[in-house]
């Protein structure tokens, strides 16, 4: 008997998610769905395959209604009940070919409904036709997440992640800073050069930020000419310097429509290093760092000031 | 006695994925009859639909169409009765019927 050989995985294949009690199940659609490029993961019961769910966020959920403990319809119900899961599609598996079945499983949000023995043919079309829907899904929400001009993350999506930033870091008790960015006397570069030229300063320093950030921030255009940048797993002093790189790149950058004139930005920071003793709101931390944004300006723009959440300032030599 | 019946596979012996599936059939199904006949011996009827329900969906895709027969007409009847302990007879027959199919898969003579 030949080895089973997994099925290699790289960053595009999208992880299939199996929940079924019956070994031989797993064994016959690990079997058979080798050809296809996905990544199978298996669950044996629907309390497994719940947690697995939520961790793993697959791309698609090959459920078996018949199982002891937690049915498949339980299953599927909790899955359509978990935002983190909820547009995760899934197709159901039974052994009976039950029309009542069928209807309850769409009802609760079933894609798809194969009933056992599997027709592998037809089994293998399914998988790929839901997992096409499921891709078209990510991208059309991905999409409604992305600002136009810029290419960063809209606003809507900056105020969803605030929170879940903000309650995933207070949780562990990790560092966190939040950066608000704006552009130095942006109205007179539109006044002067036009709104094209306006339009290009805007995608040229989200460009930047975009280069400047890691995979883990989330970097957001946050109205006109501001944009904001959520740092997980940093603290102020972190947080610093790394915006201080942005604003000094800033300075550097050319401008095709306007060589003559540079264009630089002001930054007010707001961290702290430990979450745990945190007592202000998101809303609270963001206008935190609005208002050391305003000293930035006060003090005469193209610099950063940076604040714990305490109040106590961040030089750039204690960051250094 | 029941003969295994010559299309019992559907799958194709010379073709390695199927011969894998199979093979890993015949390495699992002892160990189902065993539990099919405890649950039997023990009236745990719960139990033994359990293993007829996943006999029928399984088998067909590992190439024994009939041990899914066999299994399901099981299943059926343990569906169809309200209390199982009252017609072991009927059980008992059935449930041979299947083990003996499984068996002469397991040794075939």
């Amino acid at each position: 008997m030949s080895e089973t050989q997994p099925n290699p995985y790289t960053e595009t294949s999208p992880v299939v998610l199996l929940v079924d009690d019956s070994q031989f199940v797993h064994r016959l659609l690990e079997a058979r769905l080798r050809s296809e490029s996905i990544v199978l993961s298996s669950a044996e019961d629907g309390k497994a395959g719940l947690e697995i769910a939520q961790r793993d966020e697959p791309s698609l959920i090959l459920l078996d209604l018949d199982m002891p403990v937690m049915d498949g319809f339980e299953t599927l119900r909790e899955l359509k009940e978990d935002p983190r899961t909820r547009d995760i599609p899934v197709i159901v598996l039974s052994g009976m070919n039950s029309s009542q079945d069928k209807v309850a499983a769409f009802d609760l949000g079933a894609i798809d409904f194969v009933t056992k023995p599997f027709e592998l043919t037809e089994l293998r079309a399914r998988v790929r036709s839901s997992l096409r829907m499921s891709e078209l899904l990510r991208m059309l929400a991905q999409k409604a997440h992305i600002d136009g001009l810029s290419g960063l993350y809209n606003r809507q999506y900056f105020d969803e992640k605030l929170s879940s930033e903000f309650n995933r870091t207070l949780r562990h008790g990790q560092s966190l800073s939040i950066a608000m960015i704006d552009i130095d006397h942006f109205k007179s570069v539109n006044d002067t050069y036009g709104h094209p030229a306006g339009d290009a300063v805007i995608s040229g320093v989200a460009n930047l930020i975009m280069r400047e950030t890691r995979s883990i921030d989330i970097a957001c255009r946050y109205g006109g000419e501001e944009f904001a940048i959520i740092m997980p797993e940093t603290d102020p002093n972190q947080a610093q310097l790394m915006c201080e790189r942005i604003r000094q790149g800033c300075e550097h950058l050319a401008w095709s429509r306007h060589p003559a004139r540079n264009i630089t930005i002001s930054v007010g920071v707001a961290g702290t290093g430990n979450t745990d003793t945190v007592t202000i709101t998101p809303e609270g931390w963001v206008e935190m760092a609005d208002k050391n944004l305003y000293h930035a300006k006060q003090a005469g723009r193209n610099r950063v000031v940076t604040t714990g959440l305490d109040g106590t300032h961040i030089s750039l030599a204690q960051a250094g | 006695m029941n003969a295994p019946d010559p299309n019992a596979f559907s799958l194709d012996i010379n073709d390695p994925e199927d011969a894998e599936l199979i093979q890993y059939f015949l390495t699992e199904l002892p160990d189902r009859v065993d539990t099919i006949l405890a649950a039997f011996t023990n009236d745990d009827f719960r139990e033994l639909e359990r293993i007829a329900h996943q006999l029928k969906g399984a088998a067909p895709g590992f190439g024994f169409p009939s041990i899914g027969t066999e299994a399901a007409k099981l299943e059926q009847q343990l569906k169809l009765t309200s209390d199982p302990s009252e017609s072991v007879e009927t059980l008992r027959s059935q449930v041979d019927q299947l083990v003996s199919l499984c068996n002469s898969y397991i040794n075939p003579s």
